[in-house]
């Protein structure tokens, strides 16, 4: 049916149909071929066209069936042409018409300007109110209340279709579309106002029409479609009585009614959403308003530097100069370095230049083979004075000394000083230590002492245990302690392997 | 007890040391990611802020209970070979919408402690369509949504934003999809390293293009080195600063990237002497030559990639080009390092899949390219690819013996 609304000659055929329209609204029905060239022009249509693109486009309307031929008969003719020109009439058909109006509904959708009339509202109070004035009256005319009810009906659909417009022109301004900031906040600041005013009057308004839907129903909605009934006078129809169908709608009609303003299972009013739906659009826009001027007041916030940076990112020339942004703003870049050295760095000396100085040992196979296989580190070269070593080597002996200490020390969670029992002497020195530093500390509110080691990496909390004592003996002698409960945390946990071995000891005692 | 102390000396010594390269390799350390990493920054902050803010002139930010360390990196020569990565397989870098979309959404989460998905994509759509200078987003179109989630996951790998429930990922298939967040404010606003907030600057968006490369020095503008009246001190600090910036963020500095005076700073025996303890304490072995300066980081931790390295074909293929690089003085031409690289591809046709087909060659040489200069070791000048000096620290060890 809208077929011709698109392709290529779309707008012949539309101008076509309208001229079919127009000539309908003034009651010619049937239009010959110059008749419809003739009315062409006035529909927008300004080009020549040749009489068989027109009897072309007109067959084509045939075919899709909204254009009808009427022929007439009772002439003679001398020629085809003649024939064609003179005899064939065509009509819209029904399908034709329907599409016409199809079209013209969409375009007056397109070109509607949503708008909330709060006169809508007074006009639908008023015609209840001339209702219930029909209906105490005796002696009014039935052909009264039918074109009231009419009225009535006709300002409540226009409610609903502005309601939707309007909600459609809502979205689509809060979708915020418009690059023209001038024009942008001119048009929400002028939407926000009318909103604000519109919200003012609308409460008293729907609450004018909800007592005028209950004072006409004081009267009786059914005695009120009855005589709307006969005022209408119905046009008889082939086939079934129109009548219930015709009071059926008048019924689903009041029943929107009811929903609108007031809601007969208790439910909120339509018209409350309407409130819902303008209050949040204030809100959002006087949002989006804010928006615009805190971004032309220009405070130095992290939020606006990010917003700048968001600007600079767009507007960056090249690749590269996204990448440098990315640097000299945020630097959380990694640093970057070469990873292989020289075996002992200083026997180069540093007056060379690199072309002279030997080349760092890549691994062999990485260069010859260019498959990918795994290549180690350049060995450690073990060098020079063996006193060097022998020092790094007691060094190290010291350390592993320590760390195994600390691993034996290290309780993880809170034990009792007596789970210690006997301990080598050396790690004894190291608790001994630990202790010392933990009962120097002051406690704090709940009697707990805290202490590091000087290098900050052992850790001991202290509590008071019960009155009990505890022994620790080593190879050198005992001590003897309140039986404090120890709590030794070392840097990576200690090894869980030790401390249960402590562990194991005391369940043993 | 003498041996404890001088173990602690030790082991203090050590710590810092790795607590220097770790924190150039990653400028910023969360707990929650790395624990181990931040328990041994937080237990040595005092050293290393005064490292970093001695040598470098970089604050160290170490907020235990936050559970966050931040360093503030400030580059004096921003360069374009670290960009932001997306966080996927690829590791592509970062476009223009996704460096774009970064700022945009640091900016509209700052003001919220928690949101969803769907509430920030509906912020970031209008934060856009009211900033002219700002290309429209469109949560429709799936490419824009996986641009989101990328900058999302990147902003959950610094820690600046939380997901309490769902998965970011999902809302690549449907803009529908359920992620909560929780937003880490002052770590967000800690991204920001740039001593000069963006926004005082106040530059119109429409010279932005023109105007763009001046942009850049005056964001790392620090009002502590003085302007053109610099007194003596201010001088001498912007000297140490930028220098060892560079010898401690670049793999290679050649002293013919310096200017005069810092050239001069770097050789004087002061200059010389900070540079040599700084190498040290970062436990970094560092490299004198007459024709510049590189500290190598033996445990390749202070480093985002590894050179020579065999993790990628352009890497090997990168070791193999330099030596005809090294070769030639004056450098190669794209169609002469196309044909060493073809040379290599035909060498080894097992090797570098990917490169193995028509343009194979051409890639392979632009990619092993862009690897050298990455490491200071080849530069661009007038479509000739030439070898940098230090690029001879990679020569064949035979070559000088074996070729006359």
């Amino acid at each position: 049916m809208f077929r011709f609304t698109t392709g290529e000659r779309a707008e012949l055929y539309g101008a076509i149909l309208q001229a079919f329209g127009e000539a309908n609204e003034r009651l010619e029905t049937a239009l010959g071929l110059d008749e419809v060239r003739a009315r062409l022009r006035s529909a927008g249509w300004l080009d020549d066209i040749h009489d068989d693109d027109l009897q072309d486009a007109l067959r084509q309307l045939r075919t899709w069936e909204l254009l009808d031929v009427v022929q007439n008969h009772a002439e003679n003719y001398r020629t085809a042409e003649e024939y064609e020109r003179r005899n064939l009439q065509y009509s819209l058909t029904r399908r034709g018409e329907a599409a016409i109006a199809a079209v013209e509904q969409a375009l007056s959708v397109l070109a509607a300007t949503g708008a909330l009339q709060t006169a809508v509202l007074e006009a639908v109070a008023d015609r209840l109110n001339e209702l219930y004035v029909l209906l105490g009256e005796a002696g009014s005319s039935d052909r009264r209340v039918f074109s009231t009810l009419q009225e009535l009906e006709s300002h409540l659909e226009a409610l609903l279709a502005n309601t939707k417009t309007f909600n459609g022109e809502l979205q689509r301004l809060l979708r915020a579309e418009g690059a023209d900031l001038a024009t942008f906040r001119e048009v929400k600041a002028a939407t926000v106002a009318y909103l604000q005013e519109f919200l003012r009057n609308l409460d008293r308004r729907a609450q004018a029409v909800a007592s005028a839907v209950q004072r006409v129903e004081q009267r009786g909605v059914f005695l009120l479609h009855e005589r709307a009934l006969r005022g209408a006078e119905l046009p008889p129809v082939a086939g079934a009585d129109p009548a219930p169908a015709w009071l059926e709608r008048r019924r689903a009609r009041w029943d929107g009614l009811r929903a609108w303003f007031l809601p007969t299972d208790g439910s909120r009013p339509r018209v409350e959403q309407l409130h819902d739906v303008a209050r949040r659009a204030i809100v959002t826009l006087l949002q989006v308003l804010d928006r615009i001027t805190e971004s032309r007041r220009r405070s130095s916030s992290a939020a606006q530097d990010f917003r700048e940076l968001a600007r600079w990112f767009a507007a960056a020339p090249t690749e590269d100069d996204l990448h440098r942004l990315w640097s000299a703003a945020f630097g959380l870049g990694s640093a970057r370095h070469a990873h292989l050295a020289h075996p002992d760095p200083e026997l180069v000396p540093s007056s060379q230049r690199w072309a002279e100085a030997p080349p760092v040992e890549v691994s062999a196979l990485l260069r010859t083979s260019g498959r990918t296989e795994r290549f180690t580190r350049t060995g450690k070269v073990r060098d020079v004075g063996g006193i060097k070593a022998a020092r790094a080597e007691l060094a190290r002996k010291e350390r592993a000394e320590l760390e195994a200490a600390w691993d034996v020390l290290g309780t993880g969670d809170p034990v009792r000083l007596s789970a210690f029992g006997r301990l080598d002497h050396a790690v004894f020195e190291r608790l001994l230590d630990l202790l010392g530093r933990a009962l120097a500390a002051r406690p704090d509110g709940g009697g707990v002492r805290r202490a590091v080691t000087s290098d900050g990496r052992v850790e001991i909390v202290l509590r008071a245990g019960d009155a009990g004592r505890a022994v620790l003996r080593t190879s050198r002698g005992q001590l003897e302690a309140p039986d404090y409960l120890v709590e030794i945390s070392v840097p990576g946990g200690g090894r869980a392997g030790v401390r249960s071995g402590v562990r194991d000891g005391a369940e043993a005692e | 007890m003498s041996t404890l102390a001088n173990q602690l000396v030790l082991a203090e010594r050590e710590d810092v040391s790795r607590g220097v390269r770790l924190l150039l390799g990653r400028p910023l350390i969360t707990e929650r990611a790395d624990r181990s990493t931040f328990e041994l920054i937080r237990r040595r902050q005092g050293p290393l802020t005064k490292w970093f803010d001695y040598h470098c002139g970089w604050q160290l930010v170490v907020e235990p209970r936050l559970g966050y360390a931040r360093l503030l990196k400030i580059r004096t020569g921003p360069d374009a070979s670290r960009p932001a990565r997306r966080p996927r397989s690829g590791k592509a870098p970062f476009d223009r919408r996704r460096y774009t979309l970064l700022c945009v959404v640091a900016a509209e989460l700052l003001p919220v402690p928690v949101t969803t998905v769907g509430l920030l994509a509906d912020r970031v759509v209008q934060a856009c369509a009211t900033d002219e200078a700002l290309p429209r987003f469109d949560t429709a179109s799936k490419s824009e949504r996986m641009a989101l989630v990328d900058v999302l996951k990147v902003l959950e790998s610094f820690g600046a934003l939380l997901t309490m429930d769902g998965v970011t990922e999902n809302f690549v298939d449907s803009a529908q999809a359920k992620v909560l967040y929780r937003v880490d404010a002052t770590l967000l606003m800690r991204l920001l390293a740039a001593p000069v907030g963006p926004s005082r600057l106040a530059v119109p968006a429409e010279e932005l293009p023109r105007r763009f490369t001046e942009l850049l020095p005056e964001l790392v503008r620090e009002s502590r080195y003085g302007g053109a009246d610099a007194s003596e001190v201010q001088h001498n600090l912007r000297l140490r600063h930028s220098v060892l910036r560079r010898l401690f963020d670049d793999p290679v500095l050649h002293h013919d990237e310096l200017s005069a005076d810092e050239l001069a700073y770097l050789t004087s025996p002061t200059g010389r002497q900070i540079v040599r303890r700084a190498a040290e304490q970062g436990g970094f072995v560092l490299e004198e030559r007459a024709d510049g300066l590189m500290a190598v980081d033996p445990d390749g931790i202070a480093t985002d990639s590894r050179f020579p390295d065999d993790s990628s074909s352009a890497r090997i293929a990168a070791l193999l080009l330099l030596d005809p690089l090294t070769a030639a003085p004056g450098g190669l031409t794209p169609e002469q390092l196309t044909a060493e690289a073809d040379d290599l591809l035909r060498r080894f046709p097992q090797w570098a899949k990917s490169y193995q087909s028509q343009d194979g060659a051409q890639r392979l040489a632009g990619d092993a390219v862009r690897v050298l200069t990455d490491f200071g070791l080849a530069d661009r000048t007038t479509g000739r690819t030439v070898a940098r000096p230090a690029a001879c620290r990679y020569r064949v060890a035979l070559a000088a013996g074996s070729t006359p």
